[in-house]
């Protein structure tokens, strides 16, 4: 079981009507491993994650999850192993610990205050109040806090759109430590979209080319 | 020759003295309506030709209904007036779904939630005492009852639409956690049901200060005492708060189907799609 891949995906394409988005893409990413997934503006990068999470439907193509197709799996219990973080991290009304447990009460779940406290920790925030209004916190933080909120489910991978595309330079920076304490810390899979190359390059051990589907390591 | 005008002085005297009297307020208000048109004509507020067009429909539509109405009062069937109220609901389904005709099922929503609500709301009512059972009390506070059911069922669709529209990143953030689709539109519902309930709960404190709604001042008007009238105003209150809040949450869970399938995908098309 050790080398099970937790995301496979087999020739997979998106069409839009006439229009081909991609085909015949493929993708592994096994336990603990980080994988870059680059390409174009528009070439279709964060549609590839929606299609992992099976919050869109691919045109045609197989997508296996834990050795699972994802056909099989129900989609709520899907996306609790895998869990997507948008390219622009969205807050819900409420304090920051309501959007850190939003997740996990909504499966029936508890979390008590300190081990929230260690989640803002690992993402550096520990300045952070967890009674502090979510709205209004800044772009890196709001980022940051997705990457907490997705942290508290005990993932088996994270799929990160873009996490630092939408932040100034020290905001990325910021995100970009954090990220490299989760990767080296939490022993799940990531992949990383992202069209900065150099960035991809920083984090992950694989990176993945979508116009032409090739891999370099 | 000579035209016999005791014809037609005996078919006015064949009217009972009431409606004698209604029908002169009538023709007064009908001036009224004269000089209306004259200020809109002199302002060019384009409202004339709908003034007297809804003058002429809507008097026939009503003195119709009016005389249904007899007849199902003389009926003194408890089946009828429930059998009435669910035409009522039907029509108020149907009303719904035709202002928001650019929002697919919503028929197939508004339907069962408009009888259940407000129907199940008036049947209570009917068995606790609260409501005599008898035409004059059953059909206009289950009209009332129906009509603020269907305006709470209208906001409910629309804003959970517009709302999948326009924060679509948000609501499939929420999926993305392994929310329900109820739980990825819940704050939206819970806003919408406020935000309908909100002119009821504004004259609900206001009452008898601010205002004097409808029911309480017909009923003053057909001689109740004040009173009476109030205590009657505040139980419709009641009733219509009851059977807003169940078609609100009723409706919204039906109509979740026409949002997301059953993978829990979001399937309103974003609002620049066409």
């Amino acid at each position: 079981m050790s080398n099970l891949h937790i995301i496979e995906l087999s020739n997979v394409a998106m069409h839009f009507g006439d229009k081909i988005l991609f085909e015949n893409f493929n993708l592994v990413i096994n336990q603990n491993e980080v994988v870059g997934l680059t390409g174009y503006s528009g070439s279709g990068k964060s549609t590839i994650l929606r299609i992992i999470v099976d919050l869109i439907t691919p045109s045609s193509g197989d997508i296996t999850i834990l050795g699972k197709s994802t056909a099989d799996w129900d989609p709520r219990s899907l996306r609790r192993t895998l869990i997507l973080v948008p390219q622009e991290s969205q807050m819900f009304t409420g304090t920051v610990r309501d959007n850190l447990v939003w997740g996990l009460i909504r499966q029936g779940e508890s979390i008590d205050d300190d081990a929230l406290n260690e989640i803002l920790h690992e993402v550096k925030l520990d300045y952070m109040n967890l009674d502090d209004d979510a709205c209004n916190l800044s772009g890196g933080e709001k980022q940051r806090i997705a990457i907490a909120r997705a942290l508290v489910m005990n993932p088996k991978a994270l799929l990160l759109d873009e996490p630092t595309s939408a932040l100034d330079e020290k905001s990325a920076l910021a995100v970009e430590s954090v990220l490299n304490d989760v990767i080296q810390k939490r022993q799940i899979g990531i992949l990383i979209v992202t069209h900065n190359k150099e960035q991809a390059h920083r984090f992950t051990s694989r990176i993945i080319e979508l116009e032409n589907n090739q891999e370099s390591n | 020759m000579q035209f016999d005008f005791t014809f037609i002085q005996t078919m006015w005297d064949s009217i009972p003295t009431e409606i004698q009297v209604a029908l002169g307020r009538y023709a007064v208000a009908l001036v009224l309506l004269v000089a209306l048109l004259i200020i809109t004509k002199w302002q060019h507020i384009r409202i004339g030709n709908r003034l007297i067009i809804g003058t002429v429909r809507g008097t026939i539509q009503i003195i119709l209904m009016g005389m249904i109405l007899v007849y199902i009062f003389n009926l003194s069937n408890i089946f009828v007036m429930f059998g009435v109220l669910t035409f009522m609901a039907i029509f108020a389904a149907h009303t719904t779904a035709s202002n928001l005709n650019k929002i697919p099922g919503v028929f197939r929503a508004s339907l069962p939630s408009l009888i259940v609500g407000p129907i199940t709301v008036m049947a209570i009512s009917v068995l606790l005492g609260v409501v005599e059972p008898v035409g004059e009390y059953v059909i206009p506070m289950g009209g009332m009852v129906i009509g603020n059911a269907m305006t709470i069922a209208t906001l409910v669709i629309d804003r959970m639409w517009s709302n999948a529209q326009k924060q679509r990143n948000l609501i499939e953030t929420a999926l993305a956690l392994g929310a329900s689709s109820f739980q990825a539109v819940e704050e939206t519902i819970r806003e919408s049901i406020e935000s309908g309930l909100l002119p009821n709960l504004n004259r609900y404190a206001s009452l008898g200060i601010v205002s004097i709604p409808g029911l309480m001042s017909g009923m003053i008007i057909g001689g109740a005492n004040p009173v009476v009238a109030a205590l009657f105003q505040v139980v419709v209150f009641i009733m219509i708060f009851l059977s807003a809040v169940i078609v609100g949450l009723v409706i919204s869970r039906i109509f979740l189907r026409e949002m997301f399938n059953d993978r829990l995908q979001l399937t309103v098309p974003p609002t620049n799609s066409k």
